[in-house]
């Protein structure tokens, strides 16, 4: 239980920062998080868009579709109050994996 | 291309979403799986396997849906992530969550669930039972109109030792004439009606009432009229009111009763009209109320005082300046007759207060002390919880890793605890119930409105308000420890049980501590009721109450107009009664013992001056008119000279026996015998008003066992005593009493077949029933007492095991290093007696200072008892030492290998 929060914990992070650069749709992001983390992390259709649908509805990240020829793609972009998000939430991932990194080094020494 | 849509459509038909909405969802996952599809053509795929590939993203067949019936719910969620704190969030909807989460959680333990549950149950339940009855007693207002205003109004003679007397009738006559506060007065008196010729004859209880009295209530009969003013004046026609029930029992509910005559005391009497089902007043038992209709002699009397006044305030009058009007009316009124209202004062007192009489500090100490066994189920829950909060670490460091808020936290917990307490309401309710059912068994039935005890709305608000706040206190302790949880000390202290760390272990052992003194008082209390009523059952009341039948006799005026007539009745009552097999004697008296009712008069004793007026009252003796074999009957001992007997007829000379009190008392190192009174006139030299004192016998307690027994005198009924009406018999048996009730019925009847018996009961029923209100409170609080008593010792229980499986590993190591079974066993009782202790001490000083509230339902102890306060201490530790000694034992059977490799 505790593994599908934290996944959907940091899986929040990780799409916030994907999108802080520049928008970008659905299959580009899941094939971001796939080959970033070297096949990892995985999410499929199912996890992915709920997702997204949270944060957009929380403000975080802001959806508009993109002609692109026959077909349309859907492109997310971070909004300013999911930017702030982003800074909150790096910093306090950042906090717990120093926490865990020096716990799990410790044990070694 | 394969067409995705009609695939993620049927996974979305569940959800009923707006359709352009589900359209633009449909669209994007579709794209989806097409970038996918081609994907994987392009990695070289068969267009079979990339189809089969692209589907696999939408996994499992519900979890899309699951997923997504989250997130387009109108309702925001609460995920568990980083910066819980920054954004906007839905109380309402967090809650909801929380309550869901905490339903599995409980599901999950159904252990410590059913533990936990059935503590608070107990605690609940016990309160909403005592809160119904004191909601019905003490605040439920009275069934009538305004019942606020309604005053009962007394003559004060403290002096005498009657704060409370009952008015004479020319004194309630001036009260209602001069006084400007009331806007009515209404007199009462006791009154009893023999019915017959209506099948078995019947004793009535009722009441003579001024016509004032039902519109001073505010109540209607049910059926016909209340009194009209012109009947309540003598000479009037015959009327009365009847209650419903003996309208139902007796005339079959006849609606054509109004304007019927029935036949009272020998006399016929219309009925006018019928009171409705609930009314009562101002007893339960009263059932016939007729004109009071004073005659002039009457109206001008202040030398007997038999009334009960009730009046009904003006609007914006308080108690206070009611009383003030009634005190100077009274003063006016002892200047006027300096002889007959020489120590007169009146007193005020609201009806309600009157009605709920001396139950009231029973109920508030009862209602305190289900507080107090709450207090402990509360603290037994909130230990139940901190141990479990141990067990829950793992949980908590995730969620405060990934940067849930302390806030958030309590109140995750504290809805669980509410929650619990909820179930342990609702099983609390059903406890009630069944709790109130029973307690209405025990509750004396002199308190009015006991019939009418029951869980109404303002007790099920109590109990939800209880539950909440029960949950909010045994809540609060866990909620906030687990709040202050350090991350870092958790982690550090890896996987070691141990990680509430010591300030977990105090605040549990502080809990053990309150339990135990919080229980400490509630069995100190209840050991000072149960040991004063223990004395007071040893009361030797001065009588036998073995083999005992007693039952009421009560002439009709009017069928036996002059004690000539009465005492011939009585007389062969007695003879048939007496020759019926299996009765040893029998004997008739105005009152029997311990009904709280009787008769006294003055008297003055022959050579002695009686106080001038204004400087005292007159002696008074309590005086019960019997038949002569009362003192063989009632087994009571003479103690010098002779009881009266065969030859204290009407026309030998008037004699008396005495109790020992009253010679002790009247006659301090004289000779009572041979010496006389008078109940009249002291200068009178007429020998017939004088009574001769023949005999002394011991003393019996006439009124009530916890009262000392007063001056008392015996007098034949025969002898012109015609004041004190006999209306008790009393059988003495041979054999089991009750056995006899219809025979002697018959005895009775067969002289007279009109005359009603009623109240039959053993003497030793009516002993019982006097002691009504000491045994209600003496067992409650015994039975609450013992729950706090039980619920301590599992707390104590509770913390020892726990605190000995935290300590294996020093267990262990110990022993390795050569401690023996007993030093174990003395290292872990230690600690638990060493909680024990110190709830003890705190437990005493608490008792001292709340105890004595008790002081008034306490009978030859005082509230700070000292054996009470030794021997209940011993109790409890024993029972602590108990509690802690399984758990402790366990501790020995350690095996330190095994305890040291746990590492």
């Amino acid at each position: 239980m505790f593994d599908r929060e934290l996944k959907k914990g940091s899986a929040e992070l990780m799409i916030l920062s994907l999108v802080e650069a520049r928008p970008r749709h659905g299959y580009e992001i899941s094939k971001l998080i796939e080959t970033r983390s070297e096949g990892v992390v995985r999410f499929n259709v199912a996890s992915l868009y709920p997702l997204l649908y949270r944060l957009e509805q929380r403000g975080w990240i802001k959806g508009r579709w993109v002609e692109e020829g026959q077909r349309r793609r859907r492109f997310y972009r971070l909004t300013p109050e999911g930017r702030k998000v982003l800074a909150a939430q790096r910093h306090t991932w950042r906090e717990f994996v120093e926490a865990i990194n020096r716990i799990t080094g410790a044990e070694h020494a | 291309m394969p067409d995705w849509k009609p695939e993620i459509r049927r996974r979305l038909s569940g959800l009923s979403l707006a359709p352009t909405r589900e359209a633009e969802i449909v669209e994007e996952l579709a794209q989806h799986l097409d970038d996918r599809y081609e994907e994987l053509l392009r990695g070289g795929a068969t267009e079979e396997e990339a189809r089969r590939a692209a589907l696999v993203e939408l996994a499992e067949s519900d979890l899309l849906a699951e997923e997504l019936r989250r997130v387009e719910r109108a309702v925001e969620q609460n995920p568990v992530v980083p910066g819980a704190t920054k954004r906007r969030t839905n109380v309402f909807a967090d809650f909801w969550q929380d309550a869901r989460y905490a339903v599995r959680v409980l599901l999950k333990n159904p252990g410590f669930t059913a533990v936990a549950v059935v503590a608070l149950a107990l605690g609940i339940g016990a309160n909403s039972a005592i809160f119904s009855v004191v909601n019905t007693v003490l605040l439920r207002p009275l069934p009538y109109k305004d019942p606020e205003r309604l005053v009962t109004v007394w003559e004060e003679n403290a002096k005498a030792g009657f704060p409370r007397d009952t008015p004479a009738v020319a004194n309630y006559i001036d009260w209602r004439d001069q006084n400007q506060v009331f806007e009515g007065m209404a007199a009462i008196a006791d009154q009893s009606f023999n019915l017959t010729g209506v099948g078995e004859p019947e004793r009535l209880t009722g009441r003579l009432v001024s016509a004032s009295l039902f519109p001073l209530l505010g109540v209607e009969p049910q059926l016909g009229r209340a009194f009209l003013p012109q009947e309540d004046a003598p000479g009037a026609n015959k009327v009365v009111v009847i209650g419903h029930g003996l309208w139902q029992r007796r005339f079959g509910g006849d609606p054509k009763i109004v304007g019927r005559q029935i036949n009272l005391n020998g006399e016929n009497h219309e009925v006018v009209g019928v009171m409705p089902a609930h009314f009562q007043f101002p007893d339960p038992k009263d059932e016939v109320w007729a004109p009071i209709a004073f005659t002039q002699q009457q109206a001008a009397n202040r030398g007997s005082h038999y009334l009960q006044v009730v009046a009904r305030m003006k609007p914006n009058v308080s108690v206070g300046q009611a009383q003030a009007e009634m005190t100077a009316i009274a003063a006016r009124l002892r200047q006027q007759y300096p002889e007959q209202n020489a120590d007169l004062g009146a007193t005020v007192v609201p009806l309600q207060e009157h009605l709920v009489g001396d139950i009231r500090p029973a109920l508030l100490v009862l209602l305190g002390a289900v507080g107090f066994v709450l207090l402990v189920a509360c603290a037994n829950v909130a230990n139940l919880l901190l141990a479990r909060a141990a067990v829950r670490q793992k949980e908590i460091a995730v969620r405060i890793a990934l940067g849930a808020s302390r806030l958030r936290l309590v109140r995750q917990f504290l809805t669980e605890s509410v929650l619990l307490a909820a179930l342990g309401g609702a099983v609390g309710l059903l406890l009630a119930v069944w709790g109130v059912g029973l307690l209405k068994t025990f509750i004396p039935e002199n308190i009015s409105q006991v019939r009418s005890i029951a869980l109404d709305a303002r007790v099920l608000g109590f109990t939800l308000l209880v539950s909440l706040l029960t949950g909010l206190v045994f809540g609060l302790a866990p909620a906030l420890q687990a709040s202050k949880f350090n991350l870092n000390e958790t982690l550090k202290e890896g996987g070691r049980d141990s990680a509430q760390g010591s300030r977990g272990n105090r605040v549990r052992a502080a809990l053990v501590v309150a339990e135990v003194a919080v229980s400490l008082v509630l069995l100190i209390g209840a050991g000072l009721l149960m040991n004063s009523f223990m004395r007071l059952r040893s009361v030797d009341p001065g009588f036998s109450a073995d083999n005992l039948l007693t039952m009421s006799v009560v002439l009709p005026r009017n069928k036996y107009p002059d004690s000539q007539r009465r005492a011939a009745f009585y007389d062969e009552m007695v003879s048939r009664v007496e020759a019926l097999p299996g009765v040893k004697s029998a004997a008739v008296t105005n009152w029997i013992p311990l009904v709280r009712q009787g008769d006294s008069t003055g008297f003055s004793i022959e050579g002695r001056p009686d106080p001038a007026p204004g400087e005292g009252r007159r002696n008074v003796v309590v005086t019960r008119a019997v038949h002569p074999h009362y003192f063989r009957a009632m087994g009571i001992q003479l103690l010098q000279g002779r009881a009266l007997d065969e030859r204290d007829r009407a026309d030998a000379p008037n004699v008396a026996v005495i109790s020992e009190t009253m010679a002790r008392r009247h006659f301090p190192g004289e000779d009572p015998l041979g010496k006389r009174i008078t109940p009249g006139d002291a200068t009178s030299t007429n020998p017939d008003d004088w009574v001769t004192i023949v005999g002394v016998a011991r003393d019996v307690r006439q009124v009530e066992l916890a009262a000392e027994p007063k001056p008392q005198m015996y007098v034949p009924y025969a002898q012109g005593w015609s004041i004190f009406a006999p209306r008790y018999l009393l059988v003495s048996t041979s054999v089991e009493p009750m056995s006899l009730a219809s025979a002697v019925r018959g005895a009775v009847w067969s002289i007279d077949r009109d005359q009603p018996v009623s109240d039959v009961r053993t003497m030793e029923e009516v002993l019982s029933a006097s002691l009504a209100r000491q045994r209600f409170s003496t067992l409650l609080l015994g039975v609450f007492g013992s729950v706090a008593l039980l619920l301590a010792a599992v707390g104590i229980y509770g913390v020892m095991s726990y605190s000995v499986a935290q300590r294996t590993h020093e267990i262990g190591v110990r022993m390795a290093l050569g401690a023996q079974r007993g030093d174990v066993l003395k290292l872990a009782v230690g600690q638990g007696l060493k909680l024990i202790l110190v709830g003890v001490g705190i437990g005493l000083v608490a008792a001292f200072a709340l105890t004595r509230v008790m002081e008034s339902l306490l009978f030859g102890i005082s509230a700070t008892d000292p054996l009470t306060f030794v021997a209940i201490p011993v109790v409890l530790v024993f029972a602590g030492l108990l509690a802690s000694f399984v758990p402790a034992r366990r501790a020995t059977k350690v095996d330190p290998m095994i305890a040291l490799r746990y590492e």
